[in-house]
C-alpha cells in the first residue's frame, strides 16, 4: 500500500526525473481518488496511456528502477482477449498497471478527456486525473470487493453527475464493451443494496433500458458476446 | 450528524446567509455548522468583495502537496481573475513568473492571456523567459504582449539583449489566441509582426 506522499515521490523522483520527453498519462481508480483526496492508500497505481511509445517509455523507467512485470495477468477476458491487458509491474510497495487507450474494456476517448478534473505535473510527466464519474464506471467492469469499496466511497463524496453515466454508457456500449450497461446496472444496484449509496432509482431504470436495447439488437444480428469480470 | 453529507450538500463558495438558506436553520446555527466542517477540514475562507466573508466547502481534503499550478497562480498574482478549467498543481519545482506566462500563453484563451500581462511586473530573469519563450514558438508573441502590458500597467523594463532575441525568434503562428485581432494595438502588432487579441477596453480591467 503506499499514501498520497509516496506516490507523488514515486511519480516525481522515480519517473518524472528520468524522463527525456514529455509523456503524459490519466490516473484511475485509487491513485486518483487519492489525488482528490476520498483515499488514503491505495495497492496499486492505475495509468491509461495514449500512446504505446509513451507507455513503454514509462515501463523502461520502472524496470531500471527495481520493477518486475508481471507475465501470467488473466481474466481481462471479453469478446476480443487481448483488448485491454495492462502492463503490469511489481514493485516492493506497490504495484503499477498501465493501460493503454482502454482500461478493461472502457475506451478513452475525448470526452473522457475533456472531464479530467486536474492536472499534476512532474517535470516531464503529466498525470491527469479522471473525474469521478469516469472512475467509477470503470470500477464497474470489476469483480474486486475492494473497488466496490471505492465506489461507494465516490458515490458518498461526489456530486456525481448521473446524466453523465448514462450518456457515457450510451456511448461505451457503441465503442466498447457491448455488455457495458449490464455490468453498470449490476454494479449499482450492488452498490445500493449492500452499501446504501444513495444512487437514484431512475439512473439504474435507464441502464437496464439501455442494455435491454442492446440485447435485442445483438440477438437480431446473432451476436453472442461472452463476459467475464475483471479478477486479479 | 452526517458531516460528509451537509458538506457534499453545502459543495462550493457559500456564506453564512446561504448555508442557513440551504440548511434552513438560523444564522447562528451556520455559523456552528461552519465550524463543525472547519474542524474535519472540508472549510477554507475566503474574502470576496467589500471582505465579505465566504467559505469554500468540499467534502474532499485539499492536496497540500507540491505547488500551485497556472490559474492558482494567476490568480494570486494577477488583478484579472479567471475560473479555473482543472485544478494543476506542479510538484517538482516551484513555478516562476517566466515559465508561467509561457504557460498563460500556450493556452491561447483570451482571459488567461489578458491576466497574464500582470505576470510581467514579477518577471526578474528576462534570459529565461526569452528562452522558454523561444523553446515553445512563441517569442515574439511574448515580446508583443510585454509592450501591450506597457501601456495599461507598470512593468519592469526588459533588457535589449532580450528584446532583440524575442524580436528575431521564429514562432508556429501569428495569432496569440485563434483568429483574434486588435484595432488598436496596431504598432505594437506590426513591430512584432502578431496579432494581439485584445483592444484597449479590455486593458482597462488594469486600470479599475
Amino acid at each position: 500500500m503506499i499514501n498520497l506522499q509516496e506516490q507523488i515521490d514515486l511519480f516525481k523522483n522515480v519517473i518524472g526525473s528520468q524522463l527525456k520527453n514529455k509523456v503524459e498519462c490519466i490516473a484511475i481508480g485509487g491513485s486518483a481518488m487519492m489525488f482528490y483526496g476520498a483515499k488514503n492508500a491505495t495497492k496499486d497505481v492505475d495509468l491509461v496511456f495514449l500512446k504505446e511509445k509513451e507507455l513503454i517509455a514509462v515501463k523502461e523507467i520502472l524496470y531500471n528502477s527495481g520493477f518486475n512485470e508481471r507475465k501470467n495477468i488473466k481474466g481481462i477476458f471479453r469478446e476480443d482477449e487481448d483488448a485491454g491487458k495492462p502492463v503490469m509491474m511489481d514493485g516492493k510497495e506497490t504495484r503499477f498497471d498501465l493501460f493503454l487507450n482502454e482500461v478493461i474494456g472502457y475506451k478513452i476517448h475525448e470526452k473522457v478527456i475533456e472531464r479530467i478534473r486536474e492536472v499534476h505535473e512532474f517535470g516531464n510527466f503529466i498525470v491527469k486525473t479522471a473525474s469521478p464519474e469516469d472512475i467509477l464506471m470503470m470500477k464497474g467492469c470489476t469483480e474486486r470487493e475492494r473497488d466496490r469499496d471505492d465506489a461507494a466511497e465516490l458515490v458518498r463524496k461526489f456530486k456525481i453527475d448521473w446524466n453523465i453515466v448514462i450518456n457515457e454508457t450510451a456511448e461505451q456500449t457503441k465503442i466498447g464493451i457491448a455488455a457495458f450497461p449490464i455490468l453498470l446496472y449490476d454494479f449499482l444496484t450492488e452498490l445500493r443494496d449492500n452499501f446504501k449509496s444513495d444512487i437514484p432509482k431512475n439512473i439504474t431504470k435507464e441502464l437496464l433500458v439501455i442494455a435491454e436495447k442492446k440485447l435485442e439488437e445483438l440477438k437480431k444480428k446473432d451476436q453472442l458476446i461472452k463476459v467475464t469480470k475483471y479478477k486479479k | 450528524m452526517d458531516i460528509i453529507g451537509t458538506a457534499k450538500r453545502l459543495e462550493g463558495l457559500q456564506t453564512v446567509d446561504s448555508i442557513a438558506k440551504i440548511l434552513d436553520i438560523d444564522r447562528r446555527t451556520a455559523v456552528n455548522y461552519v465550524w463543525m466542517l472547519r474542524k474535519k477540514g472540508f472549510v477554507e475562507t475566503v474574502y470576496g468583495k467589500r471582505k465579505i466573508r465566504m467559505y469554500k466547502i468540499s467534502p474532499l481534503k485539499p492536496n497540500k502537496f507540491g505547488y500551485s499550478g497556472l490559474y492558482e497562480y494567476l490568480n494570486k498574482n494577477s488583478k484579472i481573475k479567471i475560473y479555473a478549467p482543472y485544478t494543476n498543481r506542479i510538484y517538482d519545482h516551484e513555478p516562476t513568473p517566466e515559465e508561467m506566462v509561457v504557460k498563460a500563453v500556450k493556452t491561447g484563451d483570451l482571459r488567461t492571456v489578458l491576466s497574464s500581462l500582470a505576470l510581467f511586473n514579477k518577471v526578474k530573469n528576462w534570459q529565461r523567459l526569452s528562452q522558454i519563450a523561444r523553446k515553445e514558438l512563441i517569442g515574439r508573441k511574448i515580446g508583443a504582449l510585454y509592450d501591450a502590458a506597457r501601456t495599461v500597467i507598470r512593468v519592469r523594463k526588459m533588457d535589449k539583449k532580450t528584446r532583440k532575441a524575442l524580436l528575431r525568434s521564429n514562432i508556429d503562428n501569428n495569432f496569440i489566441v485563434k483568429n483574434a485581432r486588435t484595432k488598436d494595438l496596431k504598432q505594437i502588432e506590426k513591430e512584432w509582426n502578431v496579432y494581439l487579441p485584445f483592444n484597449k477596453a479590455d486593458l482597462e480591467a488594469y486600470k479599475e
